[in-house]
């Protein structure tokens, strides 16, 4: 053995052990405690959105009715934007996740995909200014042909598909064929809505419901989609393949096996869409012309409890009855909005179970 | 026969409403491409001929093509103030237009633009104006070729991301504002990490009921919306931290707020709260997704489990860590209506950054891209001027998005295979 044995001993006594484990443990029990504080300190920040909310509320003389009936007319502006917008995002962003899900050539999802986590990260105020600048002025004049697009866009795709689907093989690519048929229906439709001399239907704001829906809708789209795509993909693959062994095809297996086994996550992507929906802020200030205006025409102007917060509450001083109201909107917007998460939660957790119950019976 | 006919059909509406998505998704970021861009790039002057003999020249700011029906707007020389030389000009009226070779425009350091014809119009124009501003640009867009077209293109895009604002943020840089996110971004991601770590860190050990409450918590947190969290802001830092900090510390200068007005300081606190679960939820994921086997055998050589995190854990999840980081930035930066009641201010009169000790300020007001996209296209006095600048800083936000975005994606892929390699 080389070296001196003194220091080997000295090294490996007894108490140098004891001595660095004691300081070990020290260390080890620091870091825990660190980890426990700001892990008590993140909770305490979450627990203080609705204990503030409450708080600030609590003292003071209760509101009166006229802001009772401000709270109907923006709570039904709320409403009205939500529904709109998962009008526009619950269609494409699940039709996107079933293809992308069980249609999609490999080499097409790894671009989808990532497509749709960059629209994700568009900031809404981006969303907003091209709804409140661009599209407003177009969509004035053009209501009706929008309306004809919805209805006979899918009508197209349906006999087209009806006409020459059989003869595909490959349905892997197809969305991208099918753009310029897209694109095509679209020109006919607005070339045809040009030729009228005055418009057909004329909204009520430019800045209206459906203007909005449309930009909430995209800002919808990715998590929809996201979601939906989740959910496809736990249903587990054997059960497809035992579809396609019977005989049937893409299309069968995906209505008989996929969505009926998918579709409580299908339901939760669509609720958590229009709770994201219901709390957006940007998009609805900047392109629902804020008026307070109740109702459920979907061409006329609203303002929502986000918008009414974010204008509101810098001009508000504390402790005012304004304040007060404006806070009282804040909690019932989050309520709304942790209600309908909530509702999602529980939907997803049955699918989860399903399918777990599923794997086992297998 | 018919069940396959049937089946092509919903497959073909499927993949349409799929192919409406991807159209709609090129379309947004080309039109945000060319809309974001456009207002660089150097206007022809034009001399539009009207029928009773007189020549209006200007550049033309709104026409059929956009959307302006029957007419032209053209902006003429403002020489008196910025906003005041707009003509609206009738179709009918019109003579004839063309774009003569010697026209010149020039832009002054407040914001005008000035036009006129002749090898010596910039001096007549100058005295014209009577003003003792500078020109900042003096150029001939009509009879420029396509290089130097480029060159007034590239200049122009520099002084727009290295000046300051002009003629209350309607003109000119928007070097304050970007600075402005870039700081705010900057305070949120130091004091999220820290805490989002930790708090992952602990959901990662522990499994009780404690560790359920938490998890229960950050995961309803993530759907909270944004203007709740600037309610937060507004209530709970301003006016109850700021508030006491003021009345503690700054008591002389009462009732001018320090720290009780909307400042940096809350304004990247109330951003942290609002990134929070997007660090934890992928600090966690990170480290679930590191194999079981490679702690257990450093737990097996002796080491303590801080040791296992410090020297193993951490430094395998280090893409996770980034990624977290990443996409927290990106939220934050995108994030502008909680800002609206926490500091966030059209014009600020300092930089939060300066040379002045202690160099960074965190209860200064500030400005940020987002808001002055939102400021310019709405609120701004002169909006054929509002709407181009919100679209370039449009432009320019979804750019630094997109890339950190991106560079998120790409980590991810990276750490994938990583893991792939370990667990074989």
């Amino acid at each position: 053995m080389p070296g001196n044995p003194a220091t080997y001993a000295s090294v490996l006594s007894a108490d140098f052990v004891r001595a660095s484990a004691r300081a070990r443990r020290r260390r080890e029990r620091v870091i825990s405690a660190v980890v426990g504080i700001c892990t008590a300190v993140v909770l305490l920040g979450l627990l203080a959105i609705p204990l503030f909310l409450l708080v600030g509320l609590h003292p003071g003389t209760p509101l009166s009715a006229d802001t009772w009936r401000r709270f109907e007319v923006l709570l039904a502006g709320t409403l009205r934007a939500g529904v709109c917008g998962i009008l526009v995002a619950l269609p494409l962003g699940i039709a996107t996740a079933m293809f992308s899900a069980h249609f999609c050539a490999p080499r097409l999802r790894t671009w989808i995909k990532p497509a749709l986590e960059i629209l994700e990260a568009v900031p809404t105020v981006v969303l907003g200014l091209i709804a409140a600048v661009t599209i407003a002025p177009w969509l004035r004049n053009h209501v009706a042909s929008v309306l004809a697009l919805i209805v006979i866009v899918p009508l197209v795709l349906l006999s087209a598909g009806m006409a020459f689907g059989t003869r595909v093989r490959n349905e892997g690519w197809l969305p991208l064929w099918l753009l310029p048929l897209l694109i095509a229906t679209t020109a006919l439709v607005v070339a045809v809505a040009a030729r009228q001399a005055e418009p057909a239907i004329v909204p009520a704001s430019p800045w209206n419901a459906a203007l909005v829906g449309l930009a909430l809708g995209v800002a919808g789209i990715p998590i929809v989609f996201s979601l939906s795509e989740d959910a496809l993909f736990l249903v587990p693959r054997a059960h497809t393949d035992a579809a396609f062994a019977l005989g049937a095809t893409r299309w069968q297996a995906l209505t008989t096996v996929l969505l009926p086994a998918a579709g409580s996550g299908l339901v939760a992507a669509g609720l958590l869409g229009f709770s994201r929906c219901l709390g957006e802020t940007m998009i609805v200030l900047m392109a629902s012309g804020n008026t307070p205006i109740g109702g459920f025409d979907p061409l006329g102007g609203l303002r929502s409890i986000s918008a009414d917060l974010a204008l509101g509450m810098p001009e508000a001083s504390p402790e005012s009855d304004t304040w007060r109201g404006l806070l009282l909107a804040a909690l019932l917007l989050l309520l709304l909005t942790l209600c309908v998460s909530a509702l999602a939660d529980a939907v997803r957790e049955r699918l989860h179970r399903r399918l777990r119950a599923a794997a086992h019976a297998a | 026969m018919n069940a396959r006919r049937y089946g092509a059909a919903g497959t073909w509406l499927v993949a349409g409403l799929s192919g409406v998505c991807v159209g709609a998704i090129v379309l947004l970021f080309g039109f945000l491409a060319s809309a974001g861009l456009a207002p660089f790039w150097p206007a022809p002057v034009e001399a539009v001929q009207l029928r009773d003999g007189s020549t209006v020249l200007g550049e033309i700011v709104a026409s059929e093509a956009t959307g302006l029906s029957g007419a032209l707007a053209i902006r003429t020389s403002e020489l008196e103030r910025m906003g005041s030389a707009y003509q609206r000009v009738r179709s009918s009226d019109i003579a004839a237009r063309s774009q003569p070779a010697d026209a010149v425009a020039i832009t002054l350091v407040d914001g005008r633009r000035l036009y006129g014809r002749g090898s010596d119009g910039e001096e007549a124009l100058l005295a014209a104006a009577a003003a003792p501003v500078q020109a900042i640009e003096i150029v001939r867009p009509n009879a420029l070729g396509v290089l130097a077209r480029c060159s007034v293109f590239f200049h122009r895009l520099a002084r727009f991301l290295a000046t300051p604002p002009a003629a209350s943020n309607l003109v000119g840089g928007v070097l304050p504002a970007l600075l402005g996110t870039l700081t705010l971004v900057l305070l949120m991601s130091l004091i999220v990490m820290p805490f989002g770590i930790a708090t992952a860190i602990y959901l990662h050990r522990r499994r009780g009921f404690a560790a359920r409450c938490v998890r229960i918590a950050i995961n309803q947190l993530a759907g909270v919306p944004s203007i709740v969290y600037g309610v937060i802001g507004l209530g709970l830092f301003v006016h109850g931290l700021g508030g006491g900090i003021d009345r503690l510390f700054y008591a002389d200068r009462l009732p001018v707020p320090t720290f009780g007005g909307g400042g940096l300081l809350w304004a990247a606190l109330t951003l942290a709260l609002l990134t929070l679960p997007v660090v934890v939820v992928s600090v966690e994921e990170g480290l679930a997704r590191i194999p079981s086997s490679l702690r257990e055998g450093s737990l097996a050589l002796g080491a303590t489990h801080d040791e296992a995190l410090w020297t193993l854990l951490l430094p395998a999840a280090r893409p996770a860590l980034l990624t977290g980081l990443i996409l927290a930035v990106a939220r934050a930066a995108g994030a502008v209506a909680p800002l609206m009641l926490v500091g966030v201010v059209k014009l600020a009169p300092a930089l939060p950054v300066d040379g002045v000790f202690p160099y960074l300020h965190p209860s200064r007001e500030f400005m940020h891209l987002g808001f002055t996209i939102y400021d310019a296209a709405l609120a701004s006095a002169d909006a054929i001027r509002g709407v181009p600048r919100a679209y370039a800083c449009a432009g320019l936000l979804v750019g630094v998005v997109l890339v950190l975005n991106l560079t998120a994606i790409l980590l991810r892929n990276r750490l994938r295979d990583r893991y792939r390699a370990l667990e074989t």
